[in-house]
């Protein structure tokens, strides 16, 4: 029977399409949600061929398959019209509605590594900016230029930083990530786009896009990757995705430099090849878009660009905005467009303020006022992914409130005469200079005023500043609500045995925690999953990892072997180091760890499994390094504190 | 809050089995149970957190319980670690 014969006849048997609320799959089993229990036909399920049993437990009608339940699984979402999910502990209406809300997350959690690195810089760019206007600092001198470079640097490079931490989150290796981010910014190509094109696409359109590289005769659109966020972390979305995928494929000989030979070649050309043309097209989208609505009208035109202008910048569309202007200003003298955005960065400030003086968590309190005085002086990043966006409402207030002014200032009229500085810094743009202090720049200080308080009050008082926890007032390692599902890669090669068959009983009991082991053929013991070395005894004979989602996994290398006192036993990492999946942990002797006499048998436990919901082991009877070997689902919050309790403790 | 010192005897320190010994013993108890050695201190209700101070042969450590049943804790420990943890 094929895979798709037999997933059409399980769908039957369950009764039917129509009564599957939700379908997963873990190693073994496809878990159902079902809308009845009762329509399902348990019996003649278990007898199907290809079903190896049926189990029911904790609402979930669970249909036990084999290894290639995956296959099983794509054929009955294929043929159920499901989407395929991972996650069990989410109902998918639940899933639906919560998207936006866990691409913030994501977004917040990615950032919260560099947070206090970036309101440092934000800070020295703001200060930097306030001397120069102040008339301390000439803005062509070297002082100004290493304290300009010293306070942009994190912003200009922020992909890098984020290609770090992005990758991380994706259970890459970082450095690739930074690799990545820095091939974005390189200086050869980026000076490429000062030149003139080798031609143009689209010509005269709306996608008119210069194209002034190829990449194996694909053009390739350049953008500004400088100060971008979502490009490297899609990049490292990717890219994680690829490194995974590489570890288990490609021999543990090679792995160490073909895993990020080919993990970069991938990734690196495809961002370039498919990103930027995305963007750019967006960008230009966004900018005549905007031309077109404020020949409508250029109030609507003001409301939409003050609302949206944040999440412009956050996607990088705002470049599509500035040629706009710069063009405006060239042609007629003055812009009437973009000024729209003036208010957003005072609305995300005066968000800040709203928060700071609410909040009851120190760390947000520390964090606020260099995060408010930025945003004043225009840098805006420390406020939007350290403070306001993770707390969503306050990042929608402060869009409203922008939106507001920008209606305001479209309303007056008020325009820009040049392309000045940001923040507080920016008014002197707005000034004619055949009229002086007209009404249109009196609309802009009104409009600043406006935003900045409704912002403030609407944050204050409807923010849910301590209901909503952002990841910096979690404890920095917190369980990720998304990655529920947690996959133990094999760490040896061999032959696979139950817990019980194991010689030595505090092992064979379960006295030390569920799991497997394994008769290693290969004397090579890596990581079964990315984290924190939390134990390496000196013998280092056992090896502990602690996921970065609070799993414990010990890797006891043979029986008694404590007494080798670490004879035929090399480590290649510390306690306290962090790895990733597939990195090489312990080299041990099988050969003379055996003519010593002891049983190398190497269990697998994970020592805190009362922790989590449910842990399934392989029901292959060989693994190779790097294969599946056992899957651990997280249970509810409850559990998680526990979690959490035990890696405070770990890595004090 | 209870709090004693404690000499480990057994010739490998606490490795895997002595720690498993000490854990279960402690997570019969609902008050809060650390170890400490070198200046760390750890849940004792953790394998991995104990395994982590890869305490050897002679050291000194502390077992400090506290909670409603900290006596009782406290004294099934001790006879855990005076048997010789197991081993």
């Amino acid at each position: 029977m094929s895979h798709k014969e037999l997933a059409g006849k399980i769908l039957d048997l369950v009764g039917g399409k129509n009564n599957v609320n939700s379908v997963f799959h873990c190693i073994t089993r496809l878990r159902f949600k079902l809308k009845d229990e009762s329509k399902a036909n348990t019996e003649e399920l278990k007898n199907l061929d290809g079903v190896v049993t049926v189990m029911k437990s904790g609402g979930q009608y669970q249909v036990v398959i084999g290894n290639h339940v995956p296959d099983v699984y794509k054929e009955v979402t294929a043929l159920g019209n499901f989407t395929e999910k991972q996650d069990s502990n989410n109902e998918e209406k639940e899933d639906k509605g919560n998207l936006f809300s866990r691409f913030i997350d994501l977004i917040a959690g990615i950032f919260t590594p560099i947070l206090g690195v970036l309101v440092a810089a934000g800070m020295i760019k703001g200060f930097t900016a306030l001397f120069v206007a102040l008339g301390w600092l000439n803005n062509t001198g070297g002082t100004y230029q290493i304290l300009n470079a010293t306070g942009d640097a994190l912003f200009y490079f922020l992909p890098v930083l984020l290609g770090y931490t992005a990758m991380k989150k994706f259970g890459g290796s970082p450095l690739l990530g930074v690799v990545i981010g820095s091939a974005l910014l390189y200086p050869d190509l980026t000076a490429l786009q000062a030149g003139d094109p080798l031609y143009t696409l689209f010509a005269g359109t709306l996608f008119e896009s210069p194209v002034f590289i190829e990449f194996l005769g694909i053009p390739v659109i350049l953008m500004t990757y400088s100060s971008s966020v979502i490009p490297i972390i899609l990049a490292a979305f990717f890219a994680a995705k690829v490194e995974i995928k590489l570890n288990t494929i490609i021999p543990s000989v090679v792995k160490a430099f073909l895993v990020p030979t080919f993990t970069l070649l991938a990734a690196v050309p495809l961002t370039f090849i498919v990103i930027g043309p995305v963007a750019t097209w967006a960008a230009g989208l966004i900018g005549a878009g905007s031309v077109w609505v404020y020949g409508l009208s250029p109030i609507l035109a003001g409301i939409l660009i003050g609302t949206f202008w944040q999440v412009f910048v956050i996607f990088g569309l705002h470049w599509g905005l500035v040629p706009v202007a710069i063009n405006n200003i060239a042609t007629l003298g003055a812009d009437p467009i973009l000024v729209a955005m003036f208010t957003a960065s005072f609305a995300q400030a005066a968000a800040v303020l709203g928060i700071w003086l609410r909040t009851k968590n120190q760390k947000l309190k520390t964090l606020s006022p260099p995060a408010f005085i930025s945003a004043i002086f225009g840098v805006t990043e420390p406020a939007i992914y350290g403070i306001t966006l993770p707390k969503k409402k306050p990042f929608i207030f402060s869009c409203i409130a922008a939106g507001v002014g920008g209606g305001i200032t479209g309303f007056f009229g008020t325009q820009a005469y040049l392309i000045g500085g940001l923040g507080v810094f920016g008014f002197p743009s707005y000034i004619n200079p055949e009229e002086d202090m007209n009404a249109a720049f009196w609309a802009i200080i009104g409009a600043v005023i406006v935003a900045f308080i409704l912002a403030f009050v609407l944050t204050y008082f409807f923010g849910g500043v301590n209901k909503v926890e952002t990841p910096l007032e979690k404890n920095d390692k917190a369980v990720s609500p998304v990655n529920r599902v947690v996959t133990v890669d094999s760490p040896l090669t061999g032959q696979v045995i139950p817990l019980s068959d194991v010689s030595d009983k505090v092992f064979a009991s379960e006295a030390m925690g569920k799991g497997i082991a394994i008769l290693p053929t290969e004397g090579r013991v890596h990581a079964p999953a990315g984290g924190i070395v939390t134990t390496l005894f000196k013998t280092r004979h056992a090896i502990g990892i602690t996921t970065d989602d609070g799993v414990d996994i010990l890797i006891h290398v043979g029986m008694d072997t404590v007494q080798l006192e670490g004879e035929h036993f090399t480590a290649h990492v510390t306690q306290g180091e962090r790895v990733n999946a597939g990195d090489l942990l312990v080299e041990f002797d099988i050969d003379a760890i055996g003519k010593a006499g002891y049983d190398i048998v190497t269990p697998v436990i994970i020592t805190n499994h009362g922790s989590f919901a449910e842990l399934e082991v392989t029901t292959e009877n060989e693994v190779r390094t790097g294969e599946l070997l056992m899957n651990i689902e997280a249970s509810d919050e409850a559990d998680t504190e526990t979690v959490d309790n035990t890696l405070r403790d770990v890595s004090v | 809050m209870k709090e004693k010192t404690f000499n480990i005897t057994n010739d490998t320190g606490i490795h895997a089995r002595p720690a498993t010994q000490l854990v279960n013993k402690a997570g019969q108890f609902s008050s809060d149970i650390t170890l400490e050695y070198n200046g760390k201190s750890v849940n004792l209700k953790s394998i991995m957190g104990v395994m982590s101070l890869g305490v050897g042969k002679g050291a000194e450590v502390t077992i400090k319980a506290d909670g409603s049943d900290e006596d009782e804790a406290m004294n099934a420990i001790e006879e855990v670690v005076k048997e010789g943890l197991g081993e």
